[in-house]
Parts: C-alpha cells; structure tokens; sequence
C-alpha cells in the first residue's frame, strides 16, 4: 500500500486478511457492541486485552494496532482524567493538588469512557488494518449500496494526501514570493488568504476535471458493474455473518437490560 | 469517422463562442493533430468530439458533430465513451482514486461497462503493455511519476477500446491537441490549426506549418522554418522537421 494514501490496510498473510470484507465488518460490529455492552470498567480494558488484541495477533497486525490506537487514546485518557478527576463536582478525594484535587468517581468515570474510547477505535483499526478500502467498497456495492457512495468514501482517502500536497507547494511558492506566515495573529490571519483562495479556486478545478475523467470511465454508465477483485464468500462465512449481527444483537439488549 | 458541420458553440454564461463555424472531416485510421495558440479552442473541440461539449458544460451549441456513427449531442455521455477516448492534460486528476493498483486503476472503466472479468484482464494487460506500464501493474497510481501516471491515463482509456482517441493505437483514429511543432510535424498526417474558436488552417503539416497567415494568428511555427526564415527567403520550401532542415542548410553549404 502507497503512503500516499490515508488507508490504514496493512498487506499480511492471514486468516483474518482472507475473510470476506463484510465478514470482517460484522465482526467489528461485535467487538464494539461488546466493548460498550460491558458493564464495569475493568471489564473493558480486560475485552480489549483478552479479544481485540488475540484477534488483531491471528491477523498479524497486533503491533500496527497498537501503534495506530496509542496517539488516539492517550491525549483522550490524559484530558479526561485530569478534567473529570478534578472538575468532578463532589466525592471521595485522593490527591490533593492546590485548590483542586482529584476524586475517585471522576477517574472511575474516566476510565470507564477510555476503556469504550480503546474498544472503538480498535475494532475500526482493526478493520481497516486487514481490510482494503476498495474491496469493501466492492461488497457493500455488491449489497446494494449506491456506487456514488462508495466512490466518494473510497475517493476521500485517497483525496486528502494530495490535498495536503497542494497545500503545501501552494505555501512554498507563497512563501518563495516573499509571503511572510509567521508574527502576530493578525498576520497569520492576513497570510491564509494567498494560501487559502489558490488551494480552493485549483480544488474547484480539479473537482470539474476529474468529475470529467470518471465519465470517460463510463462511472455513470447505468447497469450492472463487474469487478476484478474476487472477494470468496463461501457459506460459512454467510453463516458466521449472521451468527455475528445475532452476537451484536444480544449484545446491545443485554447491554439495555443492565442500563435498567 | 470524425464528421463536423458547421459548429459553433458558446459556453455558458459567456459572450463569445469558443468555436466558430468549424467543419472538418477526419476518416477513420488518420493521425490528426491540433494546434493553435491558447484560447484558440482547442480543448474545446475536443471537449465537443467526446460530448462533454454540451453534455457535461451545457452552453449553446449549433451543427452537428458525429463520432463513430453517433450524433454526439443526442448520445448520452457514458455511451460514447465505447466510440471516443479522451486523455486530458493532467494525468493526477484522471486518476480515479477508486482503486488501489495501477492494474486495477486501468479496469475500472472496464468494470462500470460490466465486461466479464476475464476480459477485463485481457484488455487491461494488453493496455498495459502498449504503455510499457506492465512491470509496475502492483503499484498505487499515486507513487508513480509524472510520465508514468501520463501513460496510465493514456492506458485506462485504450483499455476501453474507442474508435477515436483525442491520440492511437493499430487502426484508431487520433486527434492529438499539442503545443509541439516539431512533434506534429514529424509524426501527424494531417494538422487543423485553430485560433480565436476559428479554424484557420487544415492541411499536411509542411502547408500548414510554415504558413506565415497562421504564424502571424499565433499558432507559432517550427524552430526549423523559423530558423530557416531567419537566414532569408531563398525560394526553397521551409523545412518543419529536423531531418527537411538538415536537407535545407545542407543544400546550402554544398
């Protein structure tokens, strides 16, 4: 996979990579459910550590998983245990820090939302770490999903580093002319406009090219489309998708029936 | 193969036409290039041979144009693209940014015109081959370079296998819109000059590129009459390619 794209595939040689993308989505589907449904903290980060991470290691991604998670959920875990642990509003105090101090429900209830903020971002990386983007595109279009959708998720990864490309040459001819971008707010603010309009007026034009392009790829030709990616489904992969959603399913009751 | 009577066209929201009462006719298998200077009309032209003129950009249009049999005004956008091919001059934004490979990239177009996969990889490999991209089939399109990315845009749209290409292969017909004098001199069959939206010249490209009419209306000239210009009129033909100049310098010192 280039690194001129946003996807976050990682090419290994694994069950997890060979099972059908819808499989795959099912699959993460569960996890999240399972992840939100539990009803103690700790039983959270135990899920991430005794399902997600056991899955993630079948698909030989474990390492890119955790690489992918950390700058995620740390800045999350640092913010909300300082502002809920502090700010919460009365309860048992641990650590006194100057006028504030810490309180135990505030971490408790910190805890409990970085172990969902683990569980979530986990099963997406791991989805999109065993999953290419275009072969999921294929079977949700395959399922019926309209392929100007699918076409503008897929076009969206691939859009963004190049848009930041742009932007940046557009900031080194700028700034080749003489365009100062440091000083003051107000001449940060001054510096966007040379930045901004040439980056949006060349968007517009690329947008109306490649809108073009994609019709002389017959993109808007109505009828049934083929595909060269084979993407194998046999039956108890069918099987596994439904008993997953039915996991899901339960999942999300029984996690309604503790909320009473 | 290229039939065009009398178009004129204006695009919207404009007060002059792009193109001026133009008619030509192009047979099937010729080697056409168009020139002229910027804003002579050009892309215009080609915009009107593929129907984005005046399907995708609307604007008024008058005569008519016929590609491979089909009127092209009466026929919707994705059904010409099986008659006429069109590569546009920035290969990035003809990349579609739906697949992941640079052979997967080639049979998109294949796969919305819902060709059985089989022969989707047959024209994709042929397409390939033809643009010497075969060796890097397994890249992104997007870590290929300049040139090679050209040749991507060039092989996505052979792989359709049009009638027409705005440029060819084998038995198509090509019409290639360029700047390079000397390039279309030593290759095109035949040269239509246009400037101001007019056409102003059409002919073999020893008429038409050494003709002083159109290099005063800015369609330019080779370095080679230019050069030969610059050492006086000596009642010879001027040369517009290399090989006519070496001929006429060489007469000279003999």
């Amino acid at each position: 996979m280039s690194s001129e794209s946003i996807s976050l595939y990682v090419a290994r040689e694994s069950g997890l990579h060979r099972l059908h993308p819808l499989t795959k989505l099912a699959l993460a589907g569960l996890l999240l459910a399972g992840g939100l449904a539990l009803p103690q903290a700790w039983m959270t980060y135990v899920f991430f550590a005794a399902v997600v991470l056991p899955i993630a290691l079948w698909g030989r991604v474990a390492g890119a998983l955790l690489r992918a998670i950390w700058p995620i959920a740390l800045p999350f875990a640092i913010s909300l245990l300082l502002v809920r642990g502090l700010l919460w509003p009365s309860g048992t105090p641990l650590v006194a820090l100057g006028p504030l101090s810490l309180k135990e429900e505030g971490l408790q209830f910190a805890a409990v939302i970085v172990g969902r903020i683990l569980v979530v971002t986990g099963s997406f990386v791991l989805l999109s770490l065993t999953t290419r983007p275009d072969a999921l595109m294929i079977a949700l279009a395959q399922r019926g999903l309209p392929g100007t959708i699918t076409y503008i998720m897929l076009a969206s990864l691939q859009i963004v580093p190049r848009f930041q490309a742009k932007a940046r040459s557009i900031l080194a001819a700028q700034q080749s002319r003489g365009l100062e971008i440091g000083g003051n707010i107000l001449k940060r603010i001054r510096a966007l406009v040379p930045l901004v309009i040439p980056l949006i007026l060349g968007s517009i034009v690329d947008i109306e090219e490649r809108a073009m392009a994609l019709e002389a790829r017959a993109f808007s030709l109505p009828g049934p489309k083929t595909s060269v990616l084979i993407l194998a489904d046999p039956p108890a992969q069918k099987a596994a998708r439904w008993l997953l959603a039915g996991g899901m399913l339960g999942l999300i009751a029984a996690r309604i029936a503790w909320w009473r | 193969m290229i039939e065009i009577e009398n178009l004129t066209y204006r695009y919207p929201l404009t007060d002059a036409p792009a193109l001026q009462d133009i008619s030509l006719r192009v047979p099937r298998g010729q080697f056409c290039a168009l020139v002229g200077p910027n804003e002579a009309g050009k892309s215009t032209l080609c915009y009107a041979l593929s129907g984005y003129v005046p399907h995708f950009y609307r604007g008024e249009l008058s005569g008519t144009i016929r590609v491979a049999e089909a009127e092209v005004a009466h026929t919707d956008l994705p059904h010409l693209v099986s008659k006429i091919g069109l590569v546009f001059q920035n290969p990035f934004n003809q990349i579609s940014g739906a697949r992941f490979t640079v052979r997967e990239e080639v049979a998109f177009g294949l796969e919305n015109l819902g060709l059985p996969r089989e022969r989707i990889l047959e024209q994709v490999d042929e397409a390939l081959e033809l643009t010497g991209l075969t060796p890097l089939g397994a890249r992104s399109p997007y870590a290929l370079s300049g040139g090679q990315q050209q040749r991507l845009a060039l092989a996505s749209i052979i792989a359709m296998q049009p009638q027409v290409l705005v440029l060819d292969e084998h038995e198509m017909t090509i019409v290639l819109v360029s700047h390079k004098l000397e390039w279309v001199a030593t290759f095109a069959e035949r040269v239509i000059a246009l400037a101001g939206g007019r056409l102003v010249g059409d002919g073999e490209p020893l008429d038409v590129l050494t003709d002083p009419a159109l290099v005063e209306a800015g369609v330019g000239q080779t370095r080679y009459s230019q050069a030969a210009r610059q050492a006086g009129d000596q009642g010879k033909p001027l040369p517009v390619t290399l090989a006519q100049a070496v001929e006429f310098f060489d007469a000279d010192r003999r």
